[in-house]
């Protein structure tokens, strides 16, 4: 912690120096609710926090995390739906990201606010080809990318198909976790679905989801997945999340897995991984990533300050400390950044990411990976 | 203390009886009413406005979503694991912890007191934690594995995300229910009892089988449902040590509703689970009633 | 059945090693800075992560939400419960089994899917985000013990004591205070702790109903314990694991078999 906290100060000292004039007890506190991992959470309350409140001194915020309690930020979603419906106050102002359409009905009732130009300035700034639609705010990237232990493995994979031997020839030395419990197992599955069907990640877009074609297109996938699947950590026992399968690369129980860039980086950081741990974009297709969507409700408790907050996660300055402190990929286009980050940070953060659609591909994709690849039931377990 | 518990069941001391049956019934319903109507309120509304929304599809009754799950085979193994799951961690916790009543009924001193207190211990310890703990100490490389490996033993395989994961997490997490009723069950049969069957020329198998069992058949009983119903309705422990599938019923549930959407998948899953559960509650109920009935 | 001292150690050793080994290795991570296999013990020791999770004001709020909630929702259900243990106990009145069941048979609904139906509830009632409405939701866990214990308790005692004092001239409420309850205190006290225990590690109910104002210490747990640094969850784990274990030292005598066994039934 101690290391970690010394590296966010440095950031923070001078945000924090800024914050001055009005008295903390008198600010209004938006309540935001953070489903992601710790990385994450720690950057908003040590970093974003003191420096919002230094942005727009009349607010705060405060962080709620739910991640791995009930449905998580679904949960507090559908929460806010029924008090929609009841109007009642819903309490929550701002979700850090999530995905509307997965709480059935909310998108029809009204739940969320569209924002543009008008009410969110810095929506300009983002690169068009990011937004999805109005009710989803693009703010931060990341990808996904192999860490392997150097010391264990001489030549790092270049392509899927080289990962595929190297697991085979080592078997329960590689693992990924599961499609749904964290973005780095579910990368890892839709690279093996690209592989599958002609490493066109643009043969995959929200529109074009057909169950029977999806289906046949997956299954190409899964026979992959399977084929591996004996030879992963434990014959096929998969950690549930992206940190699990990071512990068990840090605990020396597996030599190479998927992991997110950010994560990865911030544990190497931190002494968490061991120094001999690497990290390696395959150069055929990379894997995916994928933006991470803030969205508000439209009967925020206070609607005006969520707004404010979406404008200020959409400053150059906010999107700068996004690359610097969490090594993650900007949500708005990288001209709008400083020339001289762009310099330092195009090696290792690519200029564009290969991304999987939301919604029913992502549905298919999870529960199928559950019933065909996971399932010992066609091995008679 | 069996000998107080079976004199229940409207044994009402005569000074309560003196004041009539009318004053009675209104003033037992007055001190049951708060948590009777905090009953009502938080548990039988909402499921009974859950299981009705099951059967709805398009505001018509229909079955349609039970045929789902009765056909799906992947809901079958998982409803199938769940009660093998539950089934197993609790019949290996009744055996522990009857091998422990025994030895702890027939001995004294200051081992059987370190004993009693090791067997209470995981009360205090939430699910979380020792789930947590599990992970870190039978992981892969985890302290077990390295005492292990200290003594020349190097095939070890860790049950971490094996069905066997939970399964250890479930039976650590069970022992003090049953040890402490099956305690207090074994406190019942006289010394006087086992030296006469000894005497007759009874073997210790058959003493166990044919003095002390019979004696803590009905506290088995309620043990096993009890921790039965508390495993099948699980959800930290397989999360954190269990394999991806097949799913434990808790975990099956929550994926449902947190990643797929699908709250009537999901609710079809509680209410099927909510079923068995009461077949379970049911024979523990019956089980009380029939001893304390039995003995009036 | 002849007391051989070794067997008797071989179960300590084994029971020892099972029981308390999970919850070193948590301590032991606690204390470590360093810990790579395949050494057995940690490389290099410090207390470092002690000061970074105490540092931060997020871990003292919901230390104290946690403790003011669960002592509040504990009392407030013996408060309600113990009387209406007393009454399934001594009082004859219509509908009695059904209702001391019932009590059981809600053990039978899953209770993630109960408190989605019962946030919605409490939001019409404007309960959510409150601390009350995280009391009543957590009252909920406490009732099986609170009633089944206590009522247990209660018919324990032979009514032929109280009657012997009735028919000195006691009042009623002396009867009850100086030979029922003395009798049943263990009882109760036994109830009052597992039900303390088990609505201190409340999650769901907890985060349905509490959020975002209320944050208690399980819940921050849970969101601490898919952490990289395994330090962080380790120490959280003790900081909220020392506390249970000295109300388990504290409380071990009334924890006998004869208070919880009658509870359930046995």
């Amino acid at each position: 912690m101690l290391s970690r906290r010394h590296f966010l100060a440095s950031s923070a000292a001078l945000t924090l120096a800024a914050a001055t004039g009005v008295k903390a007890q008198d600010r209004k506190v938006l309540q935001v609710f953070i489903d992601g991992d710790t990385n994450i959470s720690g950057w908003w309350n040590d970093i974003l926090k003191p420096a919002f409140e230094a942005a727009v001194p009349t607010h705060t915020f405060n962080v709620t995390i739910t991640r791995g309690v009930a449905d998580g930020n679904g949960t507090i979603a559908e929460r806010a739906l029924a008090a929609l419906q009841a109007k009642a106050d819903p309490q929550v102002d701002y979700f850090e990201e999530f995905e509307p359409a997965s709480v059935a009905g909310s998108i029809e009732a009204g739940l969320w606010e569209e924002m543009t130009e008008a009410n969110v300035p810095n929506l300009k700034l983002v690169n068009p080809a990011a937004v999805e639609a109005p009710i989803r705010l693009p703010y931060r990237g990341s990808q996904v990318l192999i860490a392997y232990d150097s010391a264990k493995v001489a030549n790092p994979p270049k392509t899927f198909a080289d990962l595929v031997a190297w697991a085979k020839a080592n078997p329960g030395r590689f693992t990924y976790g599961r499609p749904d419990k964290g973005g780095s197992g579910s990368n890892f599955v839709i690279r093996a679905i690209h592989e599958a069907n002609g490493k066109d990640p643009s043969a995959f877009t929200k529109d074009n989801f057909e169950p029977a074609k999806a289906e046949e297109m997956l299954q190409k996938g899964w026979a992959i997945l399977k084929d591996l699947h004996p030879f992963t950590f434990g014959e096929g026992t998969y950690p549930a999340g992206n940190t699990p399968a990071l512990q068990l690369l840090a605990q020396g129980a597996v030599d190479m897995i998927p992991a997110w860039s950010d994560q990865a980086l911030q544990a190497l950081k931190q002494g968490v991984l061991p120094e001999t741990v690497k990290l390696v974009q395959l150069q055929d297709l990379a894997l995916c990533g994928g933006f991470a969507y803030s969205a508000i409700p439209s009967n925020a408790t206070d609607l005006e300050g969520a707004l404010a907050l979406a404008n200020f996660m959409l400053s150059p300055e906010t999107q700068t400390s996004c690359v610097k402190d969490i090594g993650g990929f900007p949500g708005i286009s990288w001209d709008n950044l400083p020339a001289e980050l762009k310099a330092e940070y195009i090696d290792v953060i690519p200029v564009s990411i290969p991304t999987f659609p939301s919604g029913d591909w992502q549905k298919a994709k999870n529960d199928g990976w559950y019933k065909n690849v996971a399932t010992n039931l066609t091995q008679g377990g | 203390m069996i000998r107080f518990a079976t004199k229940s069941g409207g044994n009402t001391p005569g000074h309560l009886q003196r004041t009539g049956p009318g004053r009675e019934a209104l003033a037992g319903l007055a001190l049951v009413a708060l948590p009777v109507a905090m009953l009502l309120m938080l548990t039988l509304w909402p499921t009974v406005s859950m299981v009705i929304a099951t059967f709805t599809v398009d505001g018509h009754m229909s079955t349609s979503r039970y045929a789902y799950f009765f056909t799906d085979a992947y809901s079958l193994a998982n409803l199938r694991f769940t009660m093998v799951q539950g089934l197993v961690s609790a019949l290996s916790a009744l055996a522990i912890s009857f091998g422990i009543a025994l030895y702890l009924r027939f001995s004294a001193g200051r081992i059987a007191t370190m004993i009693h207190a090791l067997s209470l211990f995981p009360l205090f310890v939430p699910s979380i934690i020792i789930s947590y703990a599990l992970v870190r100490f039978l992981g892969p490389n985890g302290l077990f594995q390295l005492l292990l490996e200290q003594v020349g033993f190097t095939h070890y395989r860790t049950p971490y995300l094996t069905p066997v994961g939970p399964f250890l997490a479930f039976v650590w997490e069970a022992l003090p229910l049953p040890v402490l009723v099956i305690s207090a069950g074994l406190t019942q049969v006289s010394d006087h009892a086992v030296e006469a069957a000894r005497d007759l020329g009874a073997g210790p198998i058959r003493i166990l089988w044919e003095v002390l069992l019979p004696q803590v058949r009905r506290s088995l009983l309620i043990a096993f449902a009890l921790i039965f119903l508390g495993i099948i309705g699980a959800y930290t422990v397989p999360y954190m040590l269990g394999p991806a599938a097949p799913e434990m019923m808790g975990v099956f549930m929550q994926r449902t509703l947190g990643n797929l959407h699908d709250a009537d998948a999901a609710q079809v899953q509680a209410v099927v689970l909510m079923v068995i559960s009461s077949v379970v509650g049911g024979f523990y109920i019956a089980t009380m009633l029939k001893s304390q009935g039995g003995e009036r | 059945m002849k007391r051989t001292p070794i067997g008797g150690l071989l179960i300590l050793g084994t029971m020892a090693l099972a029981m308390i080994g999970p919850i070193l290795t948590v301590i032991l991570w606690a204390f470590a800075v360093k810990w790579r296999y395949p050494h057995i013990l940690p490389t290099e020791w410090g207390i470092k992560f002690w000061f970074g999770m105490l540092g931060r004001e997020t871990i003292i709020t919901p230390v104290l939400t946690s403790l003011a909630l669960t002592s509040i929702a504990t009392t407030a259900a013996a408060a309600i419960c113990w009387p209406a243990a007393y009454a399934f106990a001594r009082l004859k009145f219509p509908g009695r089994q059904v209702m001391l069941f019932s009590f059981i048979a809600a053990q039978a609904v899953p209770k993630f899917a109960l408190f989605v139906s019962i946030a919605v509830i409490f939001l019409r009632l404007n309960l959510v985000g409150s601390f009350w409405g995280v009391v009543l939701v957590q009252m909920l866990s406490a009732v099986l013990y609170m009633i089944w214990i206590p009522t247990a308790a209660f018919r324990g005692i032979p009514p032929a004591l109280e009657e012997a004092a009735f028919d000195l001239g006691a009042s009623r409420l002396r009867v009850f205070l100086q030979i029922t309850l003395p009798q049943a205190l263990p009882a109760l006290a036994a109830s009052y702790v597992l039900a303390f225990v088990s609505i201190l590690f409340e999650v769901d109910g907890a985060l349905l109903i509490g959020a975002p104002t209320v944050t208690t210490m399980p819940l921050l747990l849970m969101s601490l314990s898919a952490q990289v640094i395994v330090q962080e969850a380790a120490v959280l784990c003790v900081m909220i694991w020392v506390p249970c274990f000295i109300l388990l030292l504290l409380t071990r005598r009334f924890m006998t078999a004869k208070g919880i066994a009658q509870g359930f039934g046995a």
